[in-house]
């Protein structure tokens, strides 16, 4: 993640320079203000990733002599099948369709957020255990 | 990925979800999978049902515009043609295209079982097809759909302006699709920076991933522009704000914050495809990429430099700097320019063959060479004082945007039809489909540098016989045409190829394959890899297949995934 890291750090470096030169040579307020924040967005993107690589060390995928055999440990967790995704899409576009029609269908849609976020975020945990199943 | 010690049997022996294979069964695993690679061919399979009504939509305004007089449709009706064929080309086709050529190779090339956040993938396809059909659903509606042009310049987007439900639909949706890219980007980019196979160092991934990472950092910056002008737009129209209101100085702010996201999408759908062809190239080329480092710095420079160069569209409202804009604009043809040098010098003193892929780069090379120049020429704001709104300006970013996506995107799908399907298309259709592609697009488009020469506006419905466009208008549309009829073939052959075809027994069908999908069977199992090869180049699969040009360590061999190494397999 160290060159990740670096990569978003110069973009940065670039879109804040970029920014800076913009509002001198136009003093335009929102452009100006685009650029500076996509240099905000990427020092954060920076920050966050490099300070993850110092926490977790050595990486094998950044290891040019790496073996395939380094990366035994616990892969994670990957979902196999989900419904949760089309029932959160599709409260979010009754949401979104809602909003321009009538009030009552933009907070019917809400609602349903509310519920297929949750459904999404508790699929895998089971009430009597307090960690993840995993299956 | 790793072996991994025995489980409880209760928690590793579960009956499989889905004991029977009826057709029921398997609709419901596909809306349901959260495999990268099933994602990526439901992502390319409804983009290519948009692309085709985007396509039928173009037909009618050619078959209008080949004759002076209305003919065939109204000018309100040809305003909602242009502008959900502009809506869909970009929105509903190209970008989702790059989310699902993504997907499918991705995690393949990198060596990883899946992508990070599988089920945020879905829930990015479902947004996007959601958002897809709400904007399209505008025709149902009885004013039919938005009609302010895909760019949607405030005030004509207003609510006083373009009172219609379809105009509303148009933007909901379009907020809505963006979203899913938005999630999209942030899993490509999490992603590629932390799930690659050991050994897989950011200068081993081949150049499409680098396209995708940078692709997605520009989503990043772009999208939610969109998403917040889009929402802030239908608030001014819903709840009476007056943000974008004229008074106010709110068309310029629209057209900046338009704008703002939409040059990085013009290379956000561009990137991606220059990343297809450079996969491509050395295949055929029995060569090595020429110029690695150059090509990921170019593109580099180029995703750096798109968000810099937003306001040449702008030139002819006066509001705009100039020289900062013709500079930077003049600037990123520089590392454009890069790519075809490191392209040409693939290619050059390779063992070249023209199997179908290798035509459709061929194909892309000229078209997108043409639309870069006129690019450089529109960079000057004197010529763009005078061609801006022409159908110069139309010929130009067809040469670009149809020469990346739809070049590039047949280019891929020849290409990796075999590893996706397990089935290699028919070679034979695929070169008339090429052809008549080429030959159809060029009719059609090269003509219009000429009509814009001449003054022929852009999005009018009609012209007068005394004008002395018709001729040329006829030429278009003859050309437009046979470059609609080119879809045929390449359908039957998806359907030959589907019935008939033998079964790809072989990792590599292709033989010289580069990267690391080439490295695992055709298709790839759920999670892509059941043995991997040790990675010391930014070629694996080819440093496997011809270990004598290659520097492997003394224990090279493939690194076998002797069991299920993930949680939650199916």
């Amino acid at each position: 993640m160290k060159i990740g890291g670096w990569l978003f750090f110069w973009g940065g470096a670039f879109y804040f320079a970029v920014g800076y030169i913009y509002y001198l040579v136009t003093k335009e307020p929102v452009g100006t203000t685009a650029l500076v924040l996509t240099g905000g967005l990427a020092a954060l993107v920076a920050f966050y990733a490099l300070f993850t690589q110092k926490r977790l060390g050595y990486q094998p995928e950044d290891n040019a002599d790496g073996d395939i055999a380094e990366a035994e440990s616990d892969y994670g967790f990957y979902s196999p099948q989900s419904w949760w995704p089309m029932l959160v899409a599709g409260s979010a576009a009754i949401t979104f369709v809602g909003f321009v029609i009538v009030p009552w269908m933009f907070v019917m849609g809400l609602g349903f957020v509310i519920f297929s976020v949750t459904g999404w975020l508790f699929e895998y945990w089971k009430l009597e255990r307090s960690e993840p199943i995993r299956h | 990925m790793t072996i991994l010690e025995d489980r409880p049997k209760s928690q590793t022996t579960a009956a499989p979800f889905f004991p029977s294979e009826s057709y029921g069964r398997k609709v419901i695993k596909w809306m349901t999978t959260t495999d990268p690679k099933t994602i990526g061919y439901m992502y390319m399979a409804t983009s290519f049902v948009f692309f085709m009504l985007g396509g039928a939509m173009a037909m009618i305004i050619r078959a209008e515009l080949a004759q002076p007089g209305l003919q065939i449709v109204g000018n309100e009706q040809y305003n909602q043609l242009f502008t959900m064929h502009g809506t869909i080309m970009l929105l509903l086709f190209a970008t989702p295209l790059f989310v699902g050529f993504a997907n499918a190779l991705v995690p393949l090339q990198i060596g990883a079982p899946d992508v990070a956040f599988p089920r945020l993938n879905l829930l990015g396809y479902y947004m996007f097809l959601f958002g897809g059909l709400i904007a399209v659903s505008g025709f149902l509606t009885p004013d039919g759909a938005a009609s302010f042009g895909w760019f949607a310049y405030t005030p004509l987007s207003n609510v006083e302006n373009s009172p219609t439900l379809g105009a509303d639909l148009w933007i909901m949706g379009l907020a809505l699709g963006g979203l899913g890219t938005i999630l999209a980007a942030v899993n490509f980019i999490t992603t590629i920076l932390t799930m690659r196979a050991p050994g897989m160092t950011m200068w081993r991934m081949s150049i499409f991933v680098w396209t995708i990472l940078l692709t997605s950092v520009l989503v990043l910056v772009a999208f939610p522009v969109l998403a917040a002008a889009l929402v802030v737009l239908s608030v001014d129209r819903n709840l009476g704000s007056q943000v974008f209101a004229a008074e106010n100085g709110g068309a310029i702010l629209w057209q900046h914050l338009f704008w703002f996201f939409g040059h990085p999408e013009v290379y956000i759908i561009a990137l991606p495809f220059f990343g297809i062809i450079s996969e491509v190239i050395p295949v055929f080329s029995r060569k090595p990429i020429f110029g690695y480092k150059g090509l990921v710095f170019a593109t580099i420079a180029i995703a750096g430099l798109s968000v810099a160069v937003w306001a040449h569209h702008m030139y002819v409202t006066g509001a705009v700097s100039l020289p900062f804009f013709a500079l930077t604009t003049m600037l990123i043809a520089v590392p454009t320019g890069v790519k075809f040098f490191n392209w040409i010098g693939t290619m050059w003193r390779g063992s070249l063959s023209f199997e179908t892929p290798m035509l459709w780069v061929i194909g892309f090379l000229i078209t997108f060479l043409l639309g870069g120049l006129t690019g450089v020429m529109l960079a000057m704001p004197p010529i763009t004082f005078q061609a801006s709104d022409s159908y110069f300006v139309v010929a130009h970013f067809h040469y670009t945007v149809f020469g990346t996506v739809v070049f590039a995107m047949f280019a891929g799908f020849y290409f990796w039809w075999p590893k996706w399907t397990g089935k290699m298309l028919d070679e034979k259709l695929g070169k008339i489909h090429f052809y008549l592609t080429f030959i159809g697009f060029q009719i059609t488009f090269l003509v219009q540098h000429w009509l814009g020469g001449a003054g022929m506006p852009r999005r009018y419905a009609d012209y007068l016989a005394s004008d002395g466009f018709t001729t040329l208008n006829m030429v278009s549309s003859a050309g437009s045409f046979i470059l609609g009829a080119s879809t045929l073939p390449f359908l039957y052959n998806v359907y030959k190829t589907w019935r008939e075809a033998p079964q790809v027994n072989v990792n590599d069908p292709w033989g010289w394959g580069m990267s690391l999908e080439w490295a695992t069977s055709c298709p790839p199992p759920r999670h892509n890899f059941t043995s991997i090869p040790v990675i010391r180049s930014e070629r694996p699969a080819f440093d496997e297949a011809h270990p004598e040009h290659a520097d492997l360590p003394e224990h090279g061999k493939r690194f076998s995934i002797t069991k299920k190494t993930l949680y939650g397999i199916d």
